[in-house]
């Protein structure tokens, strides 16, 4: 039996596939690790306008379904919702009146809600930008987190509220936008809702989260 | 008869030394292109670990919650998870280039990186064509069996991500079976390609290597030839003197 040292050539032959597979374990998780944080969603909301609350300063449209979409002016996962809305306005736009409101936290100077979000946002044909100073018609409409879309019909009775990414900041085709689809089409949509992928609107967001899920 | 049988001896190990010329020629030649083209891959690890770092803190430096911020999980992907990716391969590409095992770890993480550049920048369509110009990158190695490693990492990764999250590989979340296929069948046409590309390659180089080798021999004999011939002028020369 040789109980001799390992030459050194055979040890670096079996160093090499041990930290290969060390290496590929630790990408694996760093992976899955990210791959947990984009498919979290964030806290669904309080209780759901059934109509549309009449002290907002949005007026719904009558002829047209009214959709609106809140987004926090730094959240860098609303720019996939943006991107999103823009897709459903290309198609639906003789259907849907949108409107983008980004929140003024109290406090801050308003026109730092004028971010390259809010840029983006005025780009897109048929979409109303307006800011939402200290999150009024986020709570009117039981908002809490960017990227948030609320969906009223024509009788502006609450058709949707959700997200309309698949993750966060993550563009593509997605449950909440398949929703708003169908409902637009005039077919009927699985369900009403879908979850939301962005930043909390509010600082006390986490503790929102635990309170909505413990609901 | 026995001069016959020497001649053709001599030809036959004339001939065979020649071979023996052509392929260490050629393989000195892969070797060349194997490690070059590892320090090329090193070098555009690194690039794009810079460049993902560049860009998670430029577009999404932070993750907010009204007026507080942190630092965004993209920021921390792209310094911690790409430093992974690249570490392992850039440091056989400078430890042990020209290596099967180096090529095969770079090819692996290149289509890591596809990944998380997808992730980083949102899914957006357009970073997916850099799996498909990691392909053609690694076709430079002219190794057909590297593109299939690339090519096997990134079925399981979107195989995996089909299965979990399907939205992220299809765009839709409730795709047909089929759209896996689909997807390979678009990997799978342009492997096919390069593989024919890798082979013609090794081909063309074997080519170079046995004309390369056949002129260092003539060129060898010429000069012994000479050699002979200018030694007997010379002696001739010094005769007469």
């Amino acid at each position: 039996m040789n109980t001799g040292p390992i030459h050194p050539r055979a040890s670096r032959t079996i160093g090499a596939p041990i930290l290969g597979a060390a290496w590929l374990l630790a990408v694996a998780a760093g992976f899955l690790a990210l791959w947990i944080y984009k498919t979290r969603p964030g806290a669904e909301g309080t209780t759901a306008a059934r109509n549309w609350p009449g002290q907002s300063r949005i007026h719904a449209n009558a002829g047209k379904a009214t959709l609106l979409l809140f987004a926090h002016p730094r959240c860098a996962c609303t720019r996939a919702s943006i991107s999103e809305l823009a897709g459903l306005m290309a198609r639906f736009h003789d259907r849907l009146d949108a409107h983008v409101l980004l929140l003024a936290p109290a406090g801050e100077e308003p026109e730092l809600a004028r971010t390259a979000l809010w840029s983006s946002a005025e780009r897109i044909p048929g979409v109303t930008v307006a800011r939402d100073v200290g999150g009024t018609e986020a709570k009117r409409f039981g908002v809490e987190t960017s990227g948030a879309v609320v969906l009223y019909d024509t009788a502006a009775k609450l058709a949707f509220r959700g997200g309309i990414t698949a993750a966060r900041g993550h563009e593509g085709d997605s449950f909440g936008r398949q929703r708003i689809v169908a409902l637009l089409n005039g077919a009927h949509a699985d369900r009403a809702d879908a979850p939301i992928f962005g930043c909390a609107l509010e600082d006390e967001g986490p503790v929102r989260l635990v309170q909505a899920n413990d609901r | 008869m026995s001069v016959s049988v020497t001649a053709i001896d001599t030809i036959t190990a004339a001939a065979d030394a020649v071979v023996l010329r052509a392929e260490t020629r050629f393989e000195a030649h892969r070797q060349e292109v194997h490690c070059s083209t590892d320090r090329m891959f090193a070098w555009l690890l690194v690039a794009q670990w810079l460049f993902a770092i560049v860009l998670a803190t430029t577009v999404s430096p932070y993750a907010w919650a009204g007026k507080e911020k942190s630092v965004h999980v993209h920021v921390w992907a792209a310094i911690l998870l790409g430093g992974a990716i690249t570490s392992f391969p850039v440091a056989l590409a400078l430890l042990r280039p020209g290596a099967p095992l180096t090529r095969h770890v770079i090819a692996a993480a290149q289509m890591f990186w596809s990944a998380l550049l997808i992730h980083l920048t949102g899914g957006r369509i357009e970073t997916h064509f850099h799996v498909f110009g990691s392909l053609a990158f690694l076709a430079f190695y002219r190794d057909w069996p590297v593109l299939l490693t690339g090519t096997a990492v990134i079925a399981v990764e979107h195989f995996l991500r089909g299965i979990l999250w399907p939205e992220s590989v299809y765009g839709i979340p409730n795709p047909e079976w089929w759209r896996f296929l689909e997807h390979a069948s678009w990997v799978i046409f342009i492997v096919f390609f390069l593989v024919l590309s890798c082979r013609r390659s090794y081909r063309d180089m074997r080519v170079m290597a046995e004309r390369g080798a056949q002129m260092e021999a003539l060129s060898e004999n010429h000069w012994r030839n000479s050699s002979v011939v200018d030694r007997t002028a010379a002696e001739s020369a010094a005769g007469r003197g």
